[in-house]
């Protein structure tokens, strides 16, 4: 055997991630079970680890319908920026679901940059050409200037009630 | 020598683990195959059998692979083996203890900036490098360090609280 899995923390949570995983080597395999079940430290960063790996993987956006609406939510705080997973996950979302009339729940995103509006706007055409509609709930101030400068709040109607949110899906199918 | 009770307690969920791992957490036999295997590796202690008895996972591990070949013969004897796939931890607790794991995991995850969890995302779930999330991120080696341990030791801790007072 002879592995020392104490010499890297980062190697050695490279070897509990890919064990988690099922992705080890069968040698290394062998080795880190000969070495966990007699090392309380290991055994105990391979459960930390799993529980990690576990919250990590919790959706970030939460979905509610309210009558036709459906409502999307941030659950933690959130950037819409180039590359980030809340924009992979905002379009899933939208254009998976196909859904139409979406109300997205901004309070818990504190930045947005262009990729994130081309995004938005994205989804907006989506809705629209299915002939829904996509508005804002509680954008803050910072997300709300960026919407101005670029005129997209012309399009993009927001809100601060979530209740008349609603009620303006009716309206406009009116 | 002798295992006290308490090193025999912190043997077991090792063993346990190791069983689950092999052969899926939903198994309804792993305890009983985790029992065997204590069984026979204590038996082999008390005769001597055990060579290097400073390092004895390696043996421990032996025997519990045969308990666990052994195992999969009677089951699976006249049917092909299925295929192993993981699962998600927690699955195999009652619902209850399943909601407080899951509250533990939601407020552990509440504790990390929402920078930590982007880079842990990228990290574990995203699969991009340690040299990617430098780059984007422009974190020296040493940050991304700390990001990785303080959210290892959050979620340990929220681990060994849970064991306290059941069997994750």
């Amino acid at each position: 055997m002879g592995v020392d899995f104490h010499h890297d923390e980062l190697w050695r949570d490279h070897v509990v991630t890919e064990y988690l995983y099922h992705r080890l080597n069968p040698d290394l395999v062998q080795a880190f079970e000969a070495h966990y079940l007699e090392c309380q430290d290991c055994y105990e960063e391979i459960r930390a680890t799993e529980l990690l790996i576990r919250g990590l993987g919790e959706p970030i956006l939460q979905r509610r319908r309210v009558n036709d609406v459906t409502v999307l939510r941030f659950v933690e705080s959130s950037q819409l920026l180039a590359a980030s997973l809340e924009l992979t996950e905002l379009t899933k979302a939208i254009r998976l679901q196909n859904d139409t009339k979406v109300l997205i729940d901004m309070s818990n995103v504190s930045r947005i940059d262009s990729t994130g509006l081309g995004v938005l706007m994205n989804c907006y055409c989506h809705a629209v050409k299915n002939s829904g509609a996509l508005k804002l709930l509680h954008p803050d101030s910072s997300v709300k200037k960026v919407l101005n400068v670029t005129r997209i709040d012309s399009l993009l109607q927001s809100f601060e009630d979530e209740s008349a949110a609603i009620r303006s899906f009716e309206a406009s199918q009116s | 020598m002798q295992f006290s009770d308490e090193e025999i307690e912190q043997l077991r969920p090792r063993v346990r683990f190791k069983v689950c791992y092999e052969v899926g957490f939903l198994c309804p036999d792993v305890d009983d195959i985790v029992q065997e295997t204590l069984t026979r590796f204590f038996a082999a202690y008390r005769d001597d059998k055990v060579r290097n008895t400073d390092a004895p996972g390696a043996f421990l591990n032996g025997i519990c692979r045969n308990v666990i070949l052994e195992y999969r013969r009677r089951a699976f004897r006249d049917e092909p083996m299925p295929e192993v796939v993981p699962e998600p931890p927690g699955k195999h607790l009652p619902e209850a203890d399943l909601l407080e794991l899951q509250d533990a995991i939601a407020a552990g995850m509440e504790q990390l900036s929402a920078r930590d969890r982007r880079i842990l995302r990228a990290y574990y779930l995203e699969e991009k490098s340690k040299e990617e999330i430098l780059k984007v991120t422009g974190m020296t080696d040493e940050n991304f360090r700390v990001v990785l341990c303080r959210a290892k030791e959050r979620f340990r801790n929220i681990y060994l609280d849970q064991t306290k007072h059941r069997r994750v």
